[in-house]
């Protein structure tokens, strides 16, 4: 990799960093407590002296809930995204070294699955489990399985049909060593680029499902509900819908272009 | 001729086959998943009435059976649209279907159209007459289509074009202060077309306008993405590049070849994103208060409207499949080489 490559994946990888370390702080530390309604009297405000972010229709300080809010966004984005990757790993492996039959069917499956948006498998997971933030995540780390699997596949044929995988074959290395030493050190970056896409997919599918009301919890802090929550004050005070808005979509941005970024050094 | 004739079979062959086991694979999901709910589903529809009731109900329904017999009923009802009857509304599932549904497919077809329009001319323009401002765009439709959350889009939108600048209305489907044209599509621009009336013709668009707008970010990005890929792949060039040179003139070369050759995968691309474009629907539909097949889905999960649930779900799935596979044969008759390549790549 070179230097450039490395300055230029770090300029958006930074910021995405720096923005998930200020949002998990959020889950040990907010200026208030964001659920607390303490300021009744500057219901519907915006800016005001010691509230940056206003007040909420509730009396609730928006700063604290939006930090809280993207504290848990991120960590309900990372336990669906690992889910998801764990899951499509596991796919892949049984594809790999099951039957023939098992192959096809697995194929037939995913070829449909990823057709079907995650909001219904969500729908699905919600008739017999309870409405949570824990059914929500397994609901969006299964339902976007087939299009981690389908990435896995395409990175495992490119490396697996790599000139240099070829080589260490003929020379007479074991599976376990060509994975570790062969594969490995040139998928990483890709298994990473493709992390950060599941994570910005699962954030995304997650904060669609929150804001549908389907948490179980109308006052969880999260961005999705916040948004749904704050949509009822919209024609009255719009700024309560823009920020939320901007940190979850501000979220996504970051990491979906550090992922552009990343894949185009890569190549380079 | 013949070859692709036969090749047009086997594939239409291939995905019956696919349709079935998918049908087979969803209903015995939905089914599963119903019965494995806590609970009496008919002491829950009936409100806890006595045991004789109950006894009643569950053997006229043919919950009493062995369950084999019963996912048979099931699947029997479903395809002669005995869909049970609605927990909340107290109607037949299928009347409420037959309600909700024209709005949903009204407002996933403007959207999408919208988003093929904006998606193509912004591709063409930008890679045809390479201008960095377009190109510019085009990035920036992407970036906007496949990150920002689509019920923000919606909130913002309405916040500037009808808190703002008062152009379009707060949600909803059609002015109150006007009566409905009368139900031939259940599409309400179709049907103030088919009255003839103006001014419905107006409430009806001026009250799409919006939703659709929000919905078409997504496809125009997908198409706007696949398309300027294809656009600027090398063979394409050369291909451009060797008609030119065989005195061929542009509007021949593009509405005969290059068409051909780019219309496929956007076909496809259109065809797989079909689902997302409905789970946009229904978020879309929540931001605007749309009446549609969404928010009714929605309020029948979290109400535990098993009926509703149950067939409703797998319509959708159905109909997901279904455009897929639409998509493919379309693909397929447009430029059967490109659709045999990428299952090739496929297998």
């Amino acid at each position: 990799m070179s230097r450039r490559s490395i300055k230029g994946w770090s300029v958006t990888g930074v910021i995405a960093a720096v923005w998930m370390v200020w949002a998990l702080t959020g889950l040990i530390y907010t200026p208030y407590d964001p659920q607390a309604q303490e300021f009744l009297d500057l219901r519907l405000s915006g800016f005001v002296s010691g509230h940056l972010f206003g007040v909420d229709g509730l009396g609730r300080d928006m700063l604290s809930r939006l930090w809280r809010g993207s504290g848990v966004t991120v960590v309900l984005g990372l336990l669906a995204s690992s889910l998801t990757l764990l899951l499509a790993s596991l796919l892949l492996a049984a594809e790999r070294s099951g039957p023939l039959v098992l192959k096809k069917l697995i194929q037939g499956v995913v070829s449909i699955g990823i057709a079907l948006p995650v909001l219904f498998v969500g729908l699905l997971f919600l008739v017999f489990l309870e409405p949570s933030p824990g059914t929500l995540v397994m609901a969006v780390a299964i339902g976007s399985v087939p299009f981690g699997y389908r990435q896995l596949r395409v990175l495992w044929a490119e490396q697996a049909g790599a000139l240099h995988v070829a080589a260490s074959r003929a020379l007479g290395a074991r599976r376990r060593h060509i994975v570790r030493f062969s594969i490995w050190p040139n998928a990483r970056l890709q298994i990473l680029s493709l992390a950060r896409l599941l994570f910005a997919v699962g954030v995304l599918e997650l904060s669609g499902l929150t804001f549908l009301g389907l948490t179980g919890d109308p006052d969880l802090p999260e961005l999705g509900t916040i948004l749904r929550h704050n949509q009822a004050y919209l024609f009255q005070e719009p700024s309560l819908v823009i920020w939320p808005g901007l940190f979850l979509s501000g979220l996504l941005l970051v990491v979906h272009l550090s992922n552009v970024r990343g894949r185009s050094t890569d190549k380079n | 001729m013949k070859a692709h004739a036969l090749r047009f079979l086997g594939l239409v062959g291939r995905k019956v086959g696919l349709f079935v086991a998918i049908f087979l694979i969803a209903s015995l999901a939905l089914f599963t998943a119903i019965r494995a709910i806590p609970g009496d589903p008919v002491a829950l529809r009936l409100k806890n009435p006595d045991p004789e009731r109950v006894a009643q109900e569950r053997a006229r329904l043919g919950l009493d059976d062995p369950v084999i017999h019963q996912y048979v009923i099931y699947v029997k009802r479903f395809w002669t649209g005995d869909w049970g009857r609605s927990l909340l509304s107290a109607r037949p599932v299928r009347e409420d279907v037959s309600r909700y549904f024209p709005a949903t497919l009204e407002l996933s077809f403007c959207g999408l159209f919208l988003g093929i329009l904006i998606g193509v001319l912004t591709a063409v323009f930008a890679e045809v007459f390479h201008l960095g401002i377009l190109r510019r765009l085009s990035f920036l439709l992407g970036t906007i289509g496949l990150t920002l959350p689509i019920f923000w889009i919606g909130l913002l939108s309405l916040i500037v074009g009808s808190l703002w600048l008062g152009w379009f209305p707060g949600g909803g489907r059609f002015d109150f202060s006007l009566i409905k044209p009368a139900n031939v599509t259940g599409f309400l621009t179709i049907d103030s077309l088919l009255e003839g009336d103006p001014v419905k013709l107006g409430a009806a668009l001026n009250y799409l306008a919006l939703p659709a707008f929000c919905l078409s970010f997504y496809p125009a990005a997908q198409v706007c993405s696949i398309l300027r890929a294809r656009l600027q792949d090398p063979h394409l060039v050369t291909l451009v590049a060797a008609l030119r040179a065989r005195g061929l003139g542009p509007v021949r070369i593009w509405m005969r070849h290059v068409l051909k050759v780019v219309s496929a995968p956007v076909v496809t691309v259109i065809g797989t994103n079909f689902g997302a474009l409905l789970g946009g629907a229904v978020l879309t539909e929540t931001v605007f208060s749309w009446p549609g097949l969404g928010r009714y889905m929605v309020t029948a999960v979290l109400d535990r409207d098993l009926y509703v649930v149950q067939n409703v779900l797998l319509l959708v799935i159905l109909l997901v499949v279904s455009v897929v596979f639409l998509a493919d044969f379309i693909a397929y008759l447009i430029n059967p080489v490109a659709i045999r390549d990428s299952e090739g790549e496929e297998s």
